[in-house]
């Protein structure tokens, strides 16, 4: 049997962070979206199925086979790359059964007789094929469709991987003058983490889950549900409130709520950030703080692919694209999409919605240096983290520059004319 | 539009932006070391010769524009091509 995980044309509710990365990239709760998925397979050969313009860096950083068509002469278990585990998962299926959340895909088993009538190469339509011709089960499965759903489950996806995981104990150094408040049992402290003097793990309504590597600071609280990821630091003084994913290797301090971290990111600096996705290689500069909640307490819209939508949810905070950079003192509204690779300097009122590459400066979009400026600094914070820009990472994000250019140049024009 | 004609708006939005006296800009100064550009205000700059001339600059090549002589000779070239 081969196993297929997909994105499907629903990636487009997922940018700016999933326009350099397949959806099934996200995190949330402990890991990636497809770490989960992967975590309770069968045994099968693994293929993804990206949108094309990520197919050649997808070769290069996973050793699963891309794109290939050649396993379509098989049965396949197929796999939604935005389903969500938040439980255990028994795949052993016998009969041909596609499972569903209100009319998406889930999973399902597809025997290859179907697979050879319908699959044309064109993924979407296969879908669409199957989901009218093969029998189906609708479930209460947690399938994706924006970045909030990420922050929504979050909480509720740590508790899930705790257990799950059964690691609990404090293995690495841990000061004797920090403490738990709570039991211990709902604590893990990794054995290369570290725990400096008045730390509080507050682990009373959730746990508290320490990677490899991390330190915590001293004067720092971590209320569970929290997920700190590997060679994350908390700067000291953090308030880290429950349901937080931060890391693997960010910097955060001040405080943060309900928020996800993808990895590399730093808020080094005081300030809040609730309910929030932060992408990768992002930098907050002291005090940048965003609103998550109204004060009608009405349900927070969000501007997306062109249009508002209301996301359901009393709290929002912002989704804030890789390597974007705030100033000092910046002030996200509720409900903020910032793009990828933005520059934004703090202003009375800000926009909701900043296309990607922008400068925003003096209240005005601008369209900054240029991609080869925007690539060079990615480069340099990317080499202070000993990483490197894959030639094929520099290929996407200037296939996204291309792709982004026309909304990014309404921005700078209309901008222009308010100001006239 | 004459090269006496884009200095003379080249002086009014680098005077705008920048907050420096129309009068006291010359053809050799510099807009970082002699007129104090910031590195936001050289993205200020231009957006508002932009604005100003009617044009769309390569904002790579506008930004390695050190002098406001420099500049008009720039500008000069993108109102030729318009």
């Amino acid at each position: 049997m081969k196993i297929l995980i997909y994105e499907d044309e629903k990636w487009i509710n997922f940018t700016p962070l999933s326009y350099i990365r397949p959806v099934f990239e996200l995190r949330c709760g402990f890991n990636s979206i497809l770490e989960k998925i992967i975590s309770v397979l069968p045994e099968g050969e693994i293929i993804l199925w990206v949108r094309d313009y990520l197919v050649k860096l997808c070769r290069k950083k996973y050793e699963y086979k891309i794109n290939e068509n050649d396993f379509w002469k098989d049965d396949i278990l197929i796999i939604n790359g935005r389903w969500l585990i938040d439980r255990n998962i028994d795949f052993s299926l016998k009969e041909e059964i596609l499972y569903t959340k209100d009319g998406d895909v889930v999973y399902g088993l597809i025997k290859k007789e179907q697979v050879n009538k319908y699959w044309n190469g064109n993924l979407d339509e296969f879908i669409k094929n199957i989901l009218i011709n093969v029998k189906s089960e609708e479930t209460d499965f947690i399938i994706l469709n924006y970045p909030w759903n990420l922050i929504h489950y979050n909480s509720q996806i740590i508790k899930f991987e705790f257990e799950k995981n059964g690691e609990n104990g404090i293995l690495g150094k841990f000061s004797e003058k920090a403490s738990v408040y709570g039991s211990e049992r709902n604590v893990y402290v990794a054995p290369t983490a570290e725990i400096y003097p008045f730390v509080v793990l507050d682990s009373s309504e959730g746990p508290v889950y320490i990677d490899e590597g991390a330190k915590i600071f001293p004067f720092s609280v971590i209320i569970g549900p929290s997920y700190i990821g590997e060679k994350t630091q908390i700067m000291p003084g953090a308030k880290i409130r429950e349901g937080n994913s931060l890391g693997p290797v960010c910097r955060v301090g001040g405080e943060v709520e309900e928020s996800i971290f993808h990895s590399y990111s730093n808020k080094y600096h005081d300030g809040f950030i609730g309910h929030s996705y932060i992408g990768e290689f992002v930098n907050l500069g002291a005090l940048t703080t965003n609103s998550d909640l109204k004060n009608d307490y009405s349900n927070v819209s969000v501007y997306l692919n062109g249009k508002p939508v209301d996301t359901g949810d009393l709290k929002v905070g912002s989704f804030i694209g890789d390597h974007t950079k705030t100033s000092i003192g910046t002030l996200f509204n509720t409900g903020t999409i910032v793009g990828l690779m933005c520059n934004i300097t703090a202003e009375n009122i800000l926009p909701k919605y900043f296309p990607s590459f922008v400068w925003f400066v003096n209240g005005k979009f601008m369209k900054g240096y240029g991609i080869e400026y925007s690539l060079n600094t990615a480069k340099i914070s990317m080499e202070r983290r000993k990483r490197v820009l894959l030639p094929e990472e520099e290929e996407v994000i200037k296939k996204v520059y291309e792709m982004t250019e026309v909304e990014r140049k309404t921005y700078i024009e209309k901008s222009r004319k308010k100001t006239k | 539009m004459n090269e006496a004609e884009i200095l003379e708006k080249v002086k009014e939005v680098v005077s705008e932006v920048l907050g420096v006296d129309k009068d006291k800009i010359g053809l050799e100064d510099r807009f970082v070391e002699d007129l104090g550009a910031e590195s936001v205000q050289s993205l200020e700059l231009v957006a508002a010769f932009e604005e100003k001339f009617g044009i769309e600059m390569d904002e790579e090549k506008a930004l390695e524009v050190k002098t406001v002589g420099k500049a008009v000779e720039f500008i000069k070239e993108y109102i030729a091509k318009k």
